[in-house]
């Protein structure tokens, strides 16, 4: 019954998908989105008429000119730096506009470059005191804010009088302040089109990418050859320039030069690009999160003065809110690796029933036994990590090694090793096609091809994406084992495609069908996925029909099969479950049967523990991988079934002294030779009652000369 | 009200108790391989516990007492139930306890008739004996529940239920000492009291009459269990299976525990054992997995070998260890005899000698 509920609940729960979703870098972006969707629902159902278009408009309005400003900011401290002189900025640079239009009578672009230029003047003062000076920013722009903001007071004591007296009439100047293009204000047009080449700009130019490599570590972009000073003080200049075009449309709109203009503007600015999720640290945002931080903090701005909110009241909750966001954006930081590495591993519920004996005594076909206690050791100490062994049709024996390399030994006697090819990443399941080209699966690689002189080529290392999942499972991060059909068409298995090679311990932690098995078309260059959802699937044969392959599933402690052609395509029978061990590769016998590797057996612990997913996912986050309970690899047998799924022997070694891992087994000319993939060593046993003349190739495709 | 909120939270975080951290093998635990080079004196099913008159050597295999004289081991006599703990008395007698509930006292070893019979009900896994300073007997329970040899079921079940008593063949009474102990397993006298070996508290405690327990040795690595004098001063500290992380974490998951004892063959239960590697169904941890054909001796121990030389003070002066690739596994007896220590590894079923002479100057060093 508890059981029941488990696996209900493991079944239908997607627990690996929240690891999944927040190790994307979109995430960042999406919560400050979700925030502000939250307070705008919230707010159209307390306030009538909230997104009616006069007021979208109004807020689109005030919304472009915080933005610019933000823009500004958002550089600045994408940068690593911080400027809290916008403000005063904003406020000089509406005076400097209304004085120009008003006092002096400039024409319109000469008042809007004179201001742009007056911007850039005083975002320079700060670049030069910061970029060049290396003074702190903090301070820096602070200095700046109270001198900015005094000079302001004293020219408005002289010229406020002049500019609220003018009434300027002139079209184009109206425009720029209350203009709509479609019903869309021209300030939110012109901020959209600056947003979008700021976003190019961040994200595909190059100074873009200096500004984000600076941020994120000063020193490693100045050692890059980065020029750190000159690109900082541009920023600065920039964030001036940018709060200057906010202060046109500003002036433009309203056209006063009171007391308060851009007080307390820098508090807005700074929760909004907090709010919006660009780090204060540095090195990282984007123009969209600005933007979504502007529009969060002037929903809630505008809703509270709506809802008849003291000024007071306002900038307290802003504050507040500038103080959450601070925390939450330094804790998320500094411990988003850790939470995700927690997150995404997520154990389900597996259960197998109790498996059939293997002990001396209780019978069965998988009583242990003592025969492969003789076996001979090929290249001992010379060789590490073959997975895979195959003959060719000189006899001569391959094998991968944890370097690399495919080795080669030499026939008759196998004992002249030799480097084949090197590859590069560890070399797994080998097959020989019709032309003697060698295909291997590459675990972390793909599938290469190496041809009979020793080039190596790949064949594939993506598949099509699948449309339903989160990670990007195009790429092959564990191809396995492979068979070929008759038609050329090369079936691989794909262990797993959430983990890497070296992590496949914590794939067995999981225990959730995470592999998959793809086909590779070697006549038109096609890699299409064909199962998903496997459990570590692994050996891969095609069958005796040639229209089917069988398969192994390593933790489904199951063989498989899967017709891809014929009349039942497309389907899935089981030939055998409930082994008593982890089935690995899968070859032909001379007989017609097949060898099958159990790479390691069942333990009673393991099993109970598969059927406890949060034991397991606590064990993975407390107890070290080191000692984690893991599948047991240390004993492993050879056993011979047929496609019935009847195992007709066994074949063991009790104390595993000579041949500790069996991993693979090929058969060849009246011999066995057995793979492992921690061992240092390659087996060969003398198979009584054998076809001494067997080459498994030769029997599939005919001998050729 | 905190406390349970507290408890919650550290078990949610992996906090305070909840922490399954093991000391290392550290300082004068460092290990080494010393008990792989003893020599083995004698090969036997279930050797139990050691005591010597100071010429022979007798030794509990299951149920006979055997004794070993000049490498020839004979049998002395043989007993109803298996013999659970041995103690030499002063003037040649032998103190048996059997089965864990029962303690006699002979005479001498082949007396046929006990001097006295100490059968009271608490007794439920007497499992070592110890002379104190009053000619009194110490006798260590290590469980109210659990048999014997059962000892893994009482660490699963977390009891602490382990007790001390004192017997004393003048008056033929019975007094407890100490109870509620995580398993006491081995004692010895100290001053006017006892050391006692607290296993499943991983420390040793001194018990003196009239006073609460004292913490004379905390946070070991291993689960302590037999104590014998040492002839210059000191004691030898036996520990018959070593701590691990797993096992730390698998105390602290009640429903795994719950269903593992329900559901699986002890043998292959994540517990501490005597010995291991003998059967694939055994739990398989990480680093236990053989790589070119090495198994590492750093891997975490489901069984390991160690006793510990501590000071008159009861500190750790170095120590002797079996790890993980070796086999002189489970020592639950050393005791010194002439030059040499005597130990028994019960993982192997085998009894050993370890020359002495040197070897406290070689850690010195």
């Amino acid at each position: 019954m508890r059981d029941t509920l488990t696996s209900l609940r493991y079944r239908y729960w997607p627990d690996h998908l929240l690891g999944e979703i927040l190790s994307k870098r979109w995430t960042e972006t999406a919560i400050p989105v979700i925030l502000l969707l939250i307070v705008g629902l919230a707010l159209s159902r307390s306030i009538d008429n909230f997104l009616s278009p006069a007021s979208l408009a109004d807020t689109a309005r005030q919304a472009g000119e915080i933005g610019f400003i933000a823009l500004g900011l958002a550089l600045v401290v994408i940068v690593g730096g911080i400027d809290l002189s916008v403000g005063s900025i904003f406020a000089l640079t509406d005076f400097c506009a209304l004085y120009l239009l008003d006092v002096l009578g400039w024409p319109v672009p000469a008042v809007v470059a004179a201001t742009l230029l007056c911007g850039a003047l005083l975002g320079a003062v700060n670049g030069i005191l910061i970029g060049y000076l290396r003074l702190r920013a903090f301070i820096t722009t602070l200095i700046t804010l109270i001198i900015y903001r005094s000079a302001y007071d004293l020219l408005i004591q002289r010229y406020s009088n002049a500019i609220a007296s003018a009434f300027p009439d002139i079209p184009s100047w109206d425009f720029i302040g209350g203009g709509s293009i479609f019903g869309i204000p021209t300030v939110a047009l012109v901020y959209i089109v600056i947003a979008i080449f700021g976003h190019i700009f961040m994200t595909r130019l190059r100074p873009g990418w200096h500004i984000t490599a600076i941020g994120g570590s000063r020193r490693s972009a100045y050692n890059s050859g980065i020029p750190v000073r000159r690109t900082i003080a541009l920023c600065y200049v920039a964030s001036g320039v940018l709060t200057s075009i906010g202060a046109l449309f500003f002036a433009s709109r309203l056209g006063t030069v009171g007391g308060d203009i851009g007080v307390g503007l820098e508090v807005i600015v700074l929760t909004a690009t907090v709010l919006g999720g660009i780090t204060l640290g540095g090195g990282k945002g984007s123009v969209a999160k600005s933007a979504v931080g502007v529009l969060i903090v002037l929903l809630i701005t505008n809703g509270l003065t709506t809802m008849n909110a003291r000024g007071g009241v306002n900038r307290m909750a802003l504050a507040g809110i500038l103080l959450v966001a601070a925390m939450v954006d330094i804790r998320w930081q500094k411990n988003r690796t850790r939470i995700i590495s927690k997150v995404y591993v997520a154990p389900t519920y597996h259960a197998l029933p109790p498996p059939p004996p293997t002990e001396i005594g209780q019978g069965g076909p998988f009583e242990q036994n003592d025969k492969l206690r003789n076996v001979e050791s090929i290249g001992l100490g010379r060789i590490e990590a073959p997975e895979d062994v195959i003959l060719d049709r000189h006899d001569n024996l391959y094998a991968g090694s944890r370097h690399g390399d495919i080795m080669r030994f030499l026939a008759p006697d196998y004992q002249k090793m030799e480097v084949f090819a090197h590859i590069g990443g560890q070399p797994l399941g080998m097959a020989f096609d019709r032309e003697d080209n060698l295909y291997v699966c590459i675990g972390g690689m793909g599938l290469y091809r190496i041809k009979p002189d020793g080039t190596v080529e790949k064949a594939t290392d993506e598949t099509n994406r699948s449309m339903r999942s989160v990670n990007d499972d195009s790429r092959l991060r564990l191809a396995d084992d492979l068979d070929i059909t008759d038609d050329g068409l090369i079936f691989f298995s794909e262990a797993t495609v959430r983990y890497e090679m070296d992590e496949w311990p914590i794939d067995g932690l999981e225990a959730r069908g995470n592999g998959r098995i793809i086909c590779y078309d070697t006549k038109t260059g096609v890699t299409r996925t064909e199962l998903r959802g496997l459990k570590f699937p692994n050996g891969i044969c095609v069958a005796s029909d040639g229209q089917s392959i069988l398969f192994a599933e390593t933790f489904g402690c199951s063989i498989k099969r899967y017709y891809f052609a014929g009349p039942k395509k497309g389907k899935v029978e089981v030939v055998m479950d409930n082994l008593p061990g982890y089935p690995d590769n899968i070859n032909l016998a001379s007989d017609g049967n097949y060898w099958l590797a159990l790479v390691g057996m069942r333990s009673p612990s393991l099993d109970l523990a598969w059927k406890m997913p949060g034991f397991r996912r606590r064990m993975g986050k407390r107890v070290p991988v080191d000692e984690w309970l893991f599948p047991n690899i240390n004993t492993g047998c050879v056993v011979k079934f047929n496609e019935q799924g009847k195992i007709v022997e066994s074949f063991w070694d009790l104390r595993g002294e000579n041949h500790p891992m069996i991993t693979s087994m090929r058969e060849h000319r009246g011999y066995l030779y057995l793979g492992g993939i921690l061992n240092n060593r390659i087996g060969r046993y003398k198979l009584d009652n054998s076809d001494p003349n067997f080459v498994q190739y030769d029997k599939r495709w005919g001998k050729q000369s | 009200m905190i406390a349970a909120v507290r408890e919650f939270a550290n078990r949610f975080l992996g906090r305070g108790d909840a922490t399954i951290t093991v000391p290392s093998f550290d300082g004068a635990l460092k290990p080494n391989q010393k008990l792989e080079a003893a020599e083995t004196l004698l090969i036997c099913e279930a050797p139990e516990d050691l005591a010597t008159d100071g010429r022979n050597l007798f030794i509990a295999a299951g149920q006979r007492l055997m004794s070993l004289n000049d490498g020839t081991a004979s049998e002395v006599r043989s007993f109803e139930r298996p013999i659970s703990a041995l103690c030499a008395l002063p003037g040649g007698g032998l103190a048996v306890a059997l089965g864990g509930r029962e303690v006699r006292l002979y005479a001498n070893p082949s007396a046929e008739q006990p001097n006295a019979t100490f059968a009271d009900s608490a007794f439920n896994a007497v499992n070592a004996l110890t002379l104190a300073g009053d000619n009194t007997l110490i006798a260590t329970d290590g469980s109210a529940t659990c048999g014997v040899d059962d000892w893994a079921r009482d660490l699963m079940e977390l009891n602490r239920s382990g007790r001390v008593f004192r017997l004393d063949p003048a008056s033929k009474t019975v007094t407890p000492l100490a109870q509620g102990l995580g398993h006491a397993f081995g004692a010895c006298a100290h001053g006017n009291g006892v050391l006692v070996s607290e296993s499943w508290r991983h420390r040793l405690v001194l018990v003196a009459p009239g006073t609460s327990a004292r913490t004379v040795l905390a946070h070991l690595p291993v689960y302590p269990s037999r104590l014998s004098k040492a002839s210059s001063g000191g004691y030898w500290l036996t520990a018959f299976t070593a701590r691990t992380q797993l096992i730390e974490f698998v105390l602290r998951e009640p429903a795994y525990r719950r269903r593992m004892m329900a559901e699986i063959d002890p043998a292959y239960w994540v517990a501490p054992r005597l010995r291991s590697g003998f059967s694939f169904k055994e739990p398989m941890q990480g680093a236990h997995i053989k790589t070119m054909g090495v198994i590492k001796p750093w891997a975490p121990p489901r069984s390991y070998g160690l006793v510990i030389r501590l000071d008159a003070d009861g500190q750790p002066l170095y120590s002797l260890h079996s790890r993980v690739d070796g086999a002189n596994h489970g020592i639950v007896a050393a005791i010194e005899m002439g030059g040499d220590l005597v130990l028994i590894a019960k993982g192997p079923g085998r009894v050993l000698r370890l020359p002495l002479s040197g070897l406290a100057e070689e850690f010195r060093s």
